[in-house]
């Protein structure tokens, strides 16, 4: 592909490739190999043919010169241009870091929040067994059913009766569960920006109970069809009221947004924070 | 740096009309002849257009097979044909060939240069590409062959072993798709060299590897992918040919082969398939997102870096398509956590889309319609797609129709919703006319409303049990009333469909006038004439920048001082 015959500042002809039928006997020939394979051997000698013509061909097309066709061109110089001339810059807010939290809640304050959020839960879910099966046992017993032997399709009398396997499991289960609930909730109520509680207290909880029923049917049918889901709702907000409620008395301990950015980049150096500072001061 | 972007020194072909006229038997000679990137381009993405219409039919039969419980509407020997035909046409005929022919088009035109790295290799790509079709379909009529029984394909697009077996699979049906996909490979191959030497040798002036539009890129990208994994699909198809014709043992268990070893070796090309096909969709989101929200492309080295990452952590995932066969522990855990590895790279490019919308001036004209809806429906499938990374999940549902849903919503949800952005977008490039935008915008609000009655239902279809290519179920199953919305999502479909081949026969004869930059973008390709002469540019283009129009068009405000 060359120019030729400049005429000026555009030249007159472009060579470019000449359009060849020699690619397509070779393609179509190499086709017929393969499909002799499953029609008549014949198929294949003819593609074999057609595809030896094409190589032929197209080398003869390549070898020892390319063809090449001389394309006449005309031209007249093309304005490019916009009718959106105005470029506007995005405004950056000079406070726009501040989204990322600048303090946040201590670990500790989460696993604090989670244990009182987790004994809380329990009257409601034990009211709810006393009140509509006349057992406390009965949301023991639905909670660590898991860890009782021979466990399977239990009747309505099985699972009212106490059982010390189903309550030791029942309170792993809870503890595990609130701890790391607990964990989740400090970490999550610095990054909602109004209304903590109501976020993490209410609407979180009825997110996840809504979640839960959607996809219980799924996983445990049998477990699904023992939920009251009402009561079950009361002893998810309950819980995210007090962990919400303890989790936000907490004091809060600032994140690493707020130190400068050589200190967050991990480069220690003496005098880059006054605090820094004072303290080297005393010693 | 420069201290000016480039001058192109008049792109207009002002060839006496005449010249233009020939007859249409002269008309077809040129076509069939040509080694023209931009016609076989052209040809590349009618003739994925046609298979769409193929395959597009192929799946509205077995949406009506489905529709209710008990249906005869295909004999079961059809329908096993339909579903074979329907995802083999769709991935091979369709995905690969509109891709490609988008490559084909675009890579020359926005990079400055007159023509692929080599012409000749280009035609008998396409045309390799084309008989493989339509060897394929030829299998309808001479399925039967010289030797037994059988018609079309009938073993699935994955052709599991030993279903493929001779035993299993008489007659040359199940040979019909080897061969056949032996030859469309040896195209798919050859235009993948081409893209790659064409983007990496024949750049114009100033256009450096990190200058290069991301269209352009990622297509080198997704032809290197193409070169590493349809090796392993031709390997894997010729052993499975000599064990049907010369009494090979590759796939037979009981003589020491292993049917597992087909699976190794058809998703370690399956799987990287998928982003042969997706990343293309990137390609072209990278090129539409910023022109309609009138900013650049937030992002660009995350954007080359994410798409080499996502091709190569592609290349060790295959086998979370086989956690149910049994593999160690080790082997599911290290699947599962390179699948979920790819979530990093796809994660960046989500972000950089939406952080370049964000606070632009975006204009939803149809292009930006569809490739707005990609975004959001392709982070839905990934999101599907890490819940099918982790093993326990994909044995409960492994082979379901939720698996069907998860890898349409990529191939639909994202990767036809991009080509149909593409299409819009280009086209008045390619034609000098524009696409309808009231047809337009009814091709997109009925294609998202079909696909999303579709594919979310088909989510809760497979999460109740249903198995995939399965020919039909018993009423009692609870599957039925959800089988008939998915169907009817089908036929909405099936209707945009048909309102974009009307609007591109239209368009194409009677559409706007487009000019040469109806978007007013900024890559090179709008300052070729609208359809480009044969030879694209006159004289060689010289950039400064990633945006050679945008420096033109604000010459107080260029690209260039800033990267």
């Amino acid at each position: 592909m060359s120019e030729e015959k400049k005429s000026g500042s555009h030249v007159e002809t472009i060579h470019l490739p000449a359009p060849t039928a020699w690619p397509i006997v070779m393609a179509f020939g190499l086709m017929l190999v393969f499909a002799g394979l499953v029609t008549n051997i014949g198929i294949s000698v003819l593609g074999a043919i057609l595809a030896l013509f094409g190589a032929v061909g197209w080398f003869r097309q390549v070898l020892p010169h390319e063809a090449h066709e001389d394309v006449p061109v005309v031209v007249e110089r093309v304005v490019i241009e916009t009718a959106r001339r105005q470029v506007e810059r995005i405004v950056v807010d000079e406070h726009h870091r501040e989204h990322f939290p600048l303090e946040t809640y201590p670990i500790l304050s989460g696993i604090k929040g989670g244990i009182a959020g987790g004994i809380a839960m329990i009257p409601p879910a034990l009211l709810y067994g006393y009140l509509s099966h006349h057992s406390i046992w009965w949301p023991v017993n639905l909670l660590g059913g898991a860890g009782l032997a021979n466990w399977h399709h239990p009747s309505t009398a099985d699972i009212a009766h106490f059982y010390w396997g189903g309550l030791a499991v029942a309170c792993a289960i809870q503890a595990v569960v609130s701890l790391l609930v607990g964990l989740l909730y400090g970490a999550m109520l610095p990054l909602l920006p109004r209304h903590p509680i109501i976020l993490g207290g209410i609407i979180a909880p009825v997110l996840w109970t809504g979640m839960i029923h959607a996809t219980l049917n799924l996983i445990n049918p049998v477990l699904d069809s023992n939920i009251a889901w009402g009561w079950f709702l009361v002893s998810q907000v309950t819980f995210g009221l007090v962990a919400g409620w303890v989790v936000s008395r907490q004091e809060k301990i600032q994140t690493a947004q707020s130190m400068p950015f050589i200190l967050r980049m991990g480069i220690e150096g003496s005098g880059l924070t006054q605090e820094q500072d004072d303290e080297d001061h005393k010693a | 740096m420069a201290d000016r972007t480039f001058p192109i020194e008049g792109t207009l072909d002002l060839t006496p009309a005449h010249v233009h006229e020939h007859t249409w038997l002269e008309v077809l000679h040129e076509w069939v002849t040509t080694v023209d990137h931009k016609k076989l381009g052209i040809m590349y993405v009618l003739y994925g257009f046609f298979f769409l219409l193929v395959g597009g039919a192929e799946a509205l039969a077995i949406r009506v097979q489905l529709a209710e419980p008990n249906n005869h509407f295909l004999s079961p020997e059809v329908y096993n044909r339909f579903f074979t035909m329907h995802g083999t046409t769709m991935v091979f005929l369709v995905g690969m060939t509109i891709i490609f022919g988008f490559a084909n088009y675009l890579v020359p035109l926005m990079i400055g240069a007159r023509d692929m790295a080599f012409p000749r290799l280009n035609a008998f790509s396409f045309w390799m590409t084309a008989f493989g079709g339509l060897m394929l379909y030829y299998s309808f009529l001479g399925g039967s062959g010289l030797y037994g029984v059988g018609n079309a394909p009938d073993v699935g697009w994955f052709a599991y072993a030993p279903l493929t077996a001779r035993a299993f699979s008489p007659g040359n049906a199940t040979d019909y798709w080897a061969l056949a996909l032996i030859v469309t490979g040896v195209g798919t191959v050859g235009t993948a060299i081409n893209v790659i030497a064409t983007a990496l040798s024949m750049r114009c002036k100033g256009m450096t590897l990190m200058r290069m539009p991301l269209f352009v890129w990622l297509s080198v990208v997704t032809s290197g992918l193409t070169l590493v994994t349809i090796t392993p699909l031709t390997a894997a198809q010729i052993m499975l040919v000599i064990d049907r014709y010369l009494g090979g043992h590759f796939f037979d268990t009981q003589a020491g082969g292993s049917a597992v070893i087909w699976m190794h070796f058809f998703w370690i090309f399956g799987h990287p398939e998928v982003y042969v096909l997706v990343l293309p969709a990137f390609a072209i989101a990278n090129e539409i997102i910023p022109v309609f929200s009138r900013k650049a492309i937030f992002g660009y080295p995350a954007m080359v870096a994410a798409s080499v990452g996502i091709a190569f952590v592609s290349l060790g995932v295959w086998a979370h398509h086989m956690f149910t066969i049994g593999m160690t522990s080790v082997s599911n855990a290290f699947f599962v956590l390179s699948t979920m590895l790819v979530g990093i790279p796809t994660g960046i490019k989500i972000f950089n889309w939406v952080a370049t919308m964000w606070g632009g001036k975006i204009r939803f004209a149809t292009p930006m319609l569809f490739l707005t809806a990609f975004v959001f429906q392709f982070l839905l499938a990934g999101l599907t797609g890490i819940m099918l990374a982790v093993a326990p999940w994909d044995w409960q549902l492994h082979n379901s129709y939720f698996v069907i849903a998860h890898f349409h919503y990529v191939l639909v949800g994202a990767i036809l919703f991009a080509i149909f952005g593409g299409l819009y977008y280009w086209f008045p490039k390619a034609t000098g006319r524009m696409l309808n935008e009231t047809l337009g915008k009814w091709n997109f609000w009925l294609f998202f409303i079909g696909f999303h009655v579709t594919f979310d239902t088909m989510h809760f279809v497979g999460m109740l049990g249903m198995p995939r290519s399965i020919y039909t179920y018993e009423a009692d199953r609870g599957w039925g009333h959800l089988n008939l919305i998915v169907s009817i999502g089908a036929f909405i479909q099936g209707i945009s469909v048909l309102i974009f081949t009307t609007n591109l026969l239209w368009s194409a004869f009677r559409g706007k006038v487009a000019g040469n930059d109806p978007w007013d973008a900024w890559t090179l390709e709008w300052a070729a004439a609208s359809p480009p002469p044969v030879y694209n540019f006159p004289t060689e283009p010289s950039v400064s920048s990633r945006r050679p129009l945008w420096d033109l068009k604000h010459p107080e405000d260029p690209d260039w001082k800033y990267e």
